[in-house]
């Protein structure tokens, strides 16, 4: 059987998934988890959670968000040579910011 | 109290004392390592694996305690007789072939001693034996956890439980030589300096009484389920089997063990062990 494994490294973070372990119920899961994936790690907290028991839905089923063009709601078109107002030089490392998260910086 | 370097009988009691746990340690876990990429699954492995590492590194917490009574590394390890090692000969048994309840038994009579015998050593009187009690025993408490829950669930089933009981009726006998004495009047020196706040009949004892009434909860047949008289339980001459190790005397197994972890070190003439780290805190 197996079981997903999500690691939080401090108190109050979310627990991120960090991968799975076999075992055949959750008390040895949890005792395998805890040696694999938070040994080397610093680790606050692991669940263990049924690969069965987790529900998925992907691109086949639904059309995601997140995947019209709105590059026209960015002020790249203004010409930044002159010292900028403060709320349109946090607008822009916004947008820097975004575009790195997104993989297209 | 502060050891006396100048004080003989302190010394060879603290020697004999780190000797007892150090070797122990470091024998086992040179068997658990064999189980590397044999375990049953990748999750077994890995968490033997990290059981042996631990027990690497208590050994190495205890050896380190040889080496401020003037001990010199190789000496300790790759340098000294087959015959002067101190580790109860439960821990240097070859493994079943391919058989897993042969480690997690071993795992489970050993960890159950090491518990008690750490809780013997909590209030020594050495501070640094003090000082690397509680390091040890946060690490302890996994490998005790994690051989009675394989336990639980290799006897739900005929098979495995008959393979369990396979393997108490084999190790029982070596694990009672847990307790036994270097020489005896080095161990009425260890209690009487505090070093150990017990003795080792009382370690027994106590052994006896947690792992007995374990195994017969799991409905197995204990070797020496009769022994509790009116005073208790008690290990006698009479369970122990031929060798006992502590004092020096071993199975056949422990001499091909041994020239397997030293053959390379002669093989490649050396006279100093590789050292990878400082000395623990």
């Amino acid at each position: 059987m197996i079981w997903e494994v999500f690691r939080q490294e401090k108190k109050g973070d979310y627990h991120t998934h960090c991968g799975n372990v076999h075992a055949p119920d959750r008390e040895m899961a949890k005792q395998f988890a805890a040696i694999q994936h938070g040994r080397r790690k610093p680790t606050n907290s692991i669940w263990v959670v049924p690969k069965d028991e987790v529900g998925e839905i992907d691109t086949d089923d639904v059309p995601f968000g997140g995947t019209t063009d709105k590059a026209y709601r960015w002020t790249t078109a203004y010409n930044l040579q002159t010292e900028q107002a403060r709320e349109v030089e946090e607008s822009d490392s916004e947008q820097q910011e975004a575009e790195k998260q997104r993989g297209e910086a | 109290m502060t050891l006396d370097p100048n004080d003989l009988d302190e010394r060879e009691a603290l020697a004999a004392l780190c000797k007892r746990l150090g070797d122990d340690e470091f024998v086992l876990a040179e068997r658990y390592t064999e189980w590397q990429v044999r375990s049953p699954s990748l999750e077994s492995d890995l968490a033997l694996s990290n059981i042996a590492q631990d027990e690497l590194g208590h050994a190495r917490l205890w050896y380190d305690l040889l080496i401020d009574l003037g001990y010199e590394e190789p000496e300790i390890v790759y340098e000294r007789d087959a015959d002067e090692w101190h580790h109860s000969t439960l821990v240097e048994q070859p493994f079943a072939e391919g058989d897993w309840t042969d480690p997690i038994v071993r795992s489970y009579l050993y960890d159950v001693a090491e518990k008690l015998r750490l809780a013997t050593l909590e209030e020594s009187t050495h501070p640094k034996i003090a000082d690397r009690v509680g390091k040890i025993q946060g690490e302890e408490n996994y490998h005790l956890e994690h051989a009675q829950n394989w336990l639980e669930r290799l006897v739900a089933d005929d098979e495995g439980k008959e393979r369990v009981q396979n393997a108490v009726d084999r190790l029982f006998p070596y694990a009672l030589t847990l307790f036994e004495p270097v020489d005896p009047d080095v161990e009425d020196d260890i209690v009487d300096l505090g070093l150990r706040d017990a003795t080792l009949a009382e370690m027994g004892e106590e052994w006896l009484s947690v792992v007995i009434p374990y195994l017969e909860s799991l409905d197995l047949d204990v070797p020496e389920s009769g022994v509790e008289g009116m005073d208790g339980y008690a290990v006698t001459d009479e369970m122990l089997p031929e060798h006992v190790g502590r004092d020096g005397s071993h199975t056949e197994a422990w001499s091909d063990l041994f020239e397997e972890f030293t053959h390379t070190y002669h093989d490649l003439g050396r006279d100093q062990s590789t050292k990878i780290m400082g000395r623990p805190e």
